[in-house]
């Protein structure tokens, strides 16, 4: 099997000074009128934040990898690279084939527009266009099961709801990689398995899954394969079990 | 099942070489249509007018300045009367100064979408034009009803001039948009201050007065305004006199090469570090 998604040595750095530097024109003008020949604010070594360290791992057709690690482990930074999202510091990433991402709950969606009109919308926005999003689009409402609600404006929708056509959007369009983040947490029990059984069916149709969470029994009913990530360095990576039990051993939540 | 052909993404620290990806723009056209019109639609059921908001403007800045500027001042119009005469510069000056003031807010007003997905960012200032060049679509046809009503039929050489006028401001527009929407990610004032110059602006084109009240060494360096060059060579054909001032329009055609490939550069520069910063 070919690997689809190859990171190498990823590293990515946040600025977390107290105040931003020059957020306004105004005080970018007035900056350099009071310091004209100091290029910039320098920066210290504190300021810095590195949200992502030597991150290094690669991933073959057909898999789906589950990332756990406690909050602000890296985790959303990690994929948000891998979405293109935001650019690293360091390092490179290879994928290969479009990628369809769903880390919010309800992202790009638009509450003045109904549900029937924000599915060609995020269709759009993940790159595909209107036939296939006509083709699809039956088995999109039947899995999210929204039917009575797609004249319904956006802003009435409940979370669950929007989590159940998300997921649904993203599952049923044409992209090899599939990234969820967290997501499925807002939808009830019976969506979760519903989701679980798709993403088995996706993965034996040779799409490769990302799927970010901290329920233990969704991952191990999942996944094969999981990375622990903790404070921007990848703590372990292996077999479901075990790397669940490491992290648990390890108590980072 | 897929069709398409699978490209490896290739992700670095550094921008990628191409100034613009017109194989992934193509790929998604779509969004950009769908973002035009969303824009479209929420506005329209937001505003109580809305149609009739997009020829309000014109209409009302016409009878205005038909008042103060033709009556009152009593400043020159040509061979046409000055109603007609300051409308057919409205139109192109309001296509211009909602295009690239809509454009310049378009990444903040899609942030969301940009923290959360990826798409070629580029396609949120350039939808903003495609819905300022529907406006102006609609307001063409203001033109051209106000032309009928006065007698007036503009010369044929108006079906050349005119796409000639809409491409250049689509470019033009395009690069300030560009432009300024990446600026205004970093410093978010530039909104505020963004309508003023824009009022300014528009008192050093020729809009509200013929081009041929300057002197000629003004007028070349106004022309480096590219819609100078785009409103003296359409109000030619349309009053049906004397000869295209092409001295102008090409100095507008290059200057809007010009403007469109900085926006382009700046953007491209910068947009790897809009989720960052948004």
């Amino acid at each position: 099997m070919i690997s689809v998604i190859e990171v190498s040595h990823i590293y990515k750095k946040y600025k977390i000074g107290e105040s931003p530097p020059y957020f306004t024109l105004r005080d970018a003008i007035s900056g350099i009128l009071q310091s004209p020949f100091r290029k910039k604010r320098e920066t210290l070594e504190e300021d810095e934040f590195w949200a992502l360290r030597n991150i290094t791992f690669s991933i073959k057709q057909g898999e789906i990898v589950g990332v756990v690690g406690s909050n602000g482990a890296g985790k959303s930074t990690m994929l948000k690279t891998l979405c293109r999202i935001t650019a690293p510091t360091r390092g490179k990433i290879i994928l290969t084939g479009s990628v369809a991402s769903l880390l919010d709950v309800g992202t790009g969606f638009q509450s003045e527009l109904t549900g029937r009109e924000n599915i060609f919308l995020n269709g759009a926005i993940l790159g595909m266009d209107r036939n296939e999003v006509k083709c699809k689009f039956r088995d999109i409402v039947a899995f999210s099961e929204l039917e009575k609600f797609l004249d319904t404006p956006f802003k009435y929708y409940s979370s669950g709801m929007f989590v159940r056509l998300g997921f649904a959007i993203a599952a049923y369009l044409n992209s090899e990689i599939l990234i969820f983040d967290e997501v499925l947490a807002a939808g009830d029990d019976a969506f979760q398995k519903k989701a679980v059984n798709k993403m088995k069916e996706l993965q034996s149709n040779g799409k490769t899954i990302i799927f970010v969470s901290h329920n233990m029994d969704l991952l191990q009913s999942l996944c094969k394969r999981v990375i622990c990530l903790h404070k921007g360095v990848i703590e372990a990576d292996g077999e479901t079990r075990q790397i669940i039990q490491y992290y648990l051993e390890h108590n980072y939540q | 099942m897929g069709k398409k052909t699978i490209r490896e993404i290739i992700i670095g620290p550094k921008s990628s070489y191409h100034l613009i990806d017109l194989h992934e723009l193509w790929q998604y056209r779509e969004l950009l249509l769908v973002l035009a019109w969303r824009d479209i639609k929420i506005r329209y059921k937001q505003t109580l007018l809305g149609i009739a908001w997009v020829v309000f403007q014109p209409l009302i800045n016409m009878v205005i300045f038909s008042f103060f500027f033709g009556k009152v001042a009593k400043i020159p119009s040509g061979n046409l009367p000055y109603p007609l005469f300051v409308l057919s510069g409205l139109i192109f000056w309001i296509f211009f100064s909602n295009a690239i003031s809509n454009a310049s807010n378009s990444l903040i007003i899609n942030e969301d979408m940009i923290k959360k997905v990826y798409f070629p960012k580029m396609i949120a200032p350039l939808a903003t034009i495609l819905t300022a060049l529907l406006d102006f679509a609609i307001n063409l046809v203001l033109l051209a009803g106000s032309l009928l009503l006065f007698g007036r039929i503009p010369s044929m050489a108006t079906f050349v001039i005119l796409p000639i006028c809409i491409i250049v401001t689509v470019i033009t527009t395009s690069g300030i948009g560009l432009f300024l929407s990446a600026v205004n990610v970093k410093y978010r004032d530039v909104r505020y201050i963004l309508p003023f110059f824009i009022q300014l602006l528009l008192f050093v084109t020729p809009i509200i007065y013929p081009a041929n009240m300057l002197k000629k060494e003004h007028l070349y360096i106004i022309a480096l305004n590219p819609m100078t060059g785009i409103v003296t060579a359409f109000r030619t054909v349309i009053e049906r006199s004397g000869t295209i001032d092409y001295s102008l329009l090409i100095i507008g055609c290059i200057s809007s090469l010009m403007i469109f490939f900085i926006g382009l550069v700046y953007f491209h520069k910068t947009e790897r570090f809009f989720a960052d910063i948004v």
